[in-house]
């Protein structure tokens, strides 16, 4: 009995499981958000193909022409919908449990409460981006590796290395988010995490280029430094999107300290959660 | 010296409470500086329970039953003191421990609000690693004891209060705990809904022979369940012992009522006054409160003096005792506090930026 241990992945197969039969009772509501989820992907597109009717790059010689960037904009939409299905409605979630005092039950469950708090709600909706996401990488993949001129050879690693480092740049969302939720401890109530999800991706949904100029150079220190989610999207997108022997030195360098950056967000975000759970008070019945 | 199964010392939580004023001026002053008073929920509380043992907890609003429950259950930490329930220190969260106990909560619930109670269950049944032999087994005497099997598959959203004050039981007991704490399981229940969860509770606890910890503001709840009876007030304990026991201790009072076979007027109501204070006077009946030796002599005097019908001699209803506990503590701490006699860490009111 005292080496028992649940098993982590079935509980998570049943959450799945559950927030689907939920979503699926209410069909409409379902439909309506998944449409909504994928509107918004499209008008986005067409926001870009303005810009590219205007300009061949985003910057100057960055290499970010419209099917590089298209490679980037399917990954920015790939973690984004990886956060929002697996974590979004959970960190806000944790927020209401704190305030309310619902946290209790969690916190009873023989079973890692930072698991239970961070997995229980799956919103499937949000999903259908993750689809859109793929499609884009496939259509921009495709036209990169079939141009005329300079054509993209698809490399083995980069295959390789691309899931890995969206599921690092997923981490580090998810850590950010962690974080910020659990701060309602101490704050007693925090509605700023969805504005906050907002301001941040906003940083995270552009080639780092852009920020290496004058006082641009501050953003881009402290979103690859402090709070590293320049990293997220920049780095898989990077490697994907442009030949492997072209990539500079200083961008081997970024994607090995993301693998670090990823480990100490996993880290810190934890160390805050303990911490924030040995503050918790509990909203009286 | 064997150790009790739950064993409190000293535990002492305080919480720091933000004190708002009222008004809109006040508000945004208190976006700068704001005024916090430590309020002592639990002030020091030393308890000895045994395995098997019904132990109720009763008290007023505010006293420290439902956050002496959250520190057993390992939801918050204490302040001072130490406890510890089959030998584990609830604080420390441990799995082991975790899966021995369970907390039901009359006002908060735990089950998933759209889906059926099922969903809820065998989400339980993984968490805690449960056998699916005995899950079923388990899950189905609990359906059976309670009344529910045609609602497990119903959203538990469409379920009545009672309903689902059943399934958060059912769920809470789906891991066989050892140890349950109960903080007001039939809180808004109708009557017959409280008395199938009191005579399921008594029918569960006698067969398992756990141990069980309940709060409850219903002296019917009480007195159906506990033999053991913990008054709590003002953070501390006030009483501990049995139910007719409390009644002995705290009171020194009878209530006698005499039925006159003459009309009642209002001398002869001046000339009772002189046995003990009227409590209730409907012709052709009058109640006196009398301290508990006087009643010897109080009825021999009173049937010298007058014709009675009849006569009935009877200990004061148990809810107006623990009242008047209630009420003697809150005014004992209110005068300590004007006399500035209020222990040392006692309501501090304290400032910080």
């Amino acid at each position: 009995m005292a080496g028992y241990r649940p098993s982590y992945s079935r509980v998570f197969l049943t959450f799945a499981r559950n927030s689907l039969v939920r979503d699926m009772s209410f069909r409409t509501n379902f439909i309506l958000q998944s449409i909504s989820t994928v509107s918004w992907t499209i008008m986005n597109i067409g926001f870009y193909l303005i810009v590219f009717q205007y300009t061949d790059s985003i910057g100057e010689d960055t290499g970010w022409g419209r099917d590089e960037f298209f490679v980037f904009l399917a990954t920015t939409w790939i973690i984004n919908s990886l956060v929002q299905t697996f974590f979004m409605p959970n960190a806000q979630q944790f927020s209401e449990l704190i305030r309310s005092g619902n946290l209790d039950f969690a916190l009873l469950k023989p079973i890692d409460t930072q698991f239970v708090i961070s997995f229980p709600r799956v919103d499937w909706a949000a999903l259908s981006n993750l689809f859109m996401g793929l499609t884009l990488l496939g259509y921009s993949l495709f036209q990169l590796t079939t141009r005329e001129t300079n054509p993209l050879i698809l490399d083995w690693r980069a295959v390789l290395m691309y899931p890995f480092y969206i599921a690092c740049g997923t981490v580090i969302m998810y850590s950010v988010m962690i974080t910020l939720a659990s701060t309602s401890v101490w704050l007693g109530r925090n509605q700023t995490l969805y504005n906050f999800w907002f301001y941040i991706t906003n940083f995270s949904r552009y080639p780092m280029e852009i920020y290496k100029v004058g006082w641009g150079m501050a953003l881009w220190v402290f979103f690859t430094f402090l709070i590293p989610v320049l990293l997220v999207v920049n780095i898989p997108a990077r490697i994907m999107a442009k030949p492997l022997n072209t990539m500079e030195t200083h961008y081997w360098q970024l994607a090995g300290y993301s693998i670090f950056a990823t480990l100490i967000c996993l880290t810190v975000s934890r160390r805050i959660f303990v911490r924030a759970l040995k503050s918790y008070r509990s909203a009286s019945s | 010296m064997p150790m009790a199964l739950i064993e409190l010392n000293n535990l002492q939580k305080t919480y720091r409470v933000y004190q708002k004023k009222e008004g809109l001026r006040a508000s945004i002053k208190g976006l700068f500086k704001r005024k916090y008073k430590e309020v002592q929920a639990v002030r020091g509380i030393d308890l000895q329970v045994e395995q098997g043992e019904f132990v109720a907890f009763l008290g007023p609003n505010g006293a420290g039953k439902t956050t002496t429950l959250k520190l057993l259950s390992g939801v918050i930490h204490p302040t001072a003191g130490s406890a510890t329930v089959m030998g584990h220190i609830p604080w420390r969260r441990e799995n082991d421990y975790r899966r021995r106990f369970a907390l039901v909560m009359g006002q908060k619930n735990q089950l998933w609000w759209d889906l059926p109670a099922q969903e809820s269950f065998r989400l339980h049944q993984q968490i805690y690693g449960i056998e699916p032999d005995t899950f079923q087994h388990t899950l189905d005497e609990l359906s059976d004891l309670l009344g529910l099997r045609e609602l497990l598959s119903q959203p538990v959203r469409e379920l009545s209060l009672g309903e689902r004050m059943k399934m958060e039981l059912t769920a809470a007991l789906l891991h066989s705990p050892e140890v349950l704490f109960l903080d007001e399981p039939t809180i808004g229940l109708d009557v017959v809904a409280q008395h199938n969860i009191q005579q399921f509770l008594k029918y569960y606890q006698e067969k398992r022979k756990i141990t069980i910890l309940l709060t409850s503001h219903y002296m019917k709840d009480v007195a159906a369940l506990c033999k053991r009876v913990v008054i709590i007030a003002d953070g501390q304990i006030q009483y501990d012992g049995s139910l007719s026991g409390i009644i002995d201790e705290t009171t020194n009072r009878k209530l006698v009522t005499l039925q006159f076979a003459d009309p009642i007027d209002k001398r002869l109501l001046g000339s009772l006054k002189r046995f003990g204070h009227i409590v209730h006077h409907e012709a052709p009946r009058v109640k006196l409160g009398v301290t508990r030796d006087d009643v010897p002599a109080m009825l021999t005097a009173i049937l010298d003096a007058y014709d009675i019908d009849d006569l009935i001699v009877e200990e004061p209803p148990l809810e107006e005792v623990i009242a008047d506990v209630f009420a003697r503590v809150s005014e004992t701490s209110a005068t300590q506090s004007e006399l500035g006699l209020s222990r040392s860490n006692d309501t501090q009111v304290g400032e910080a930026e």
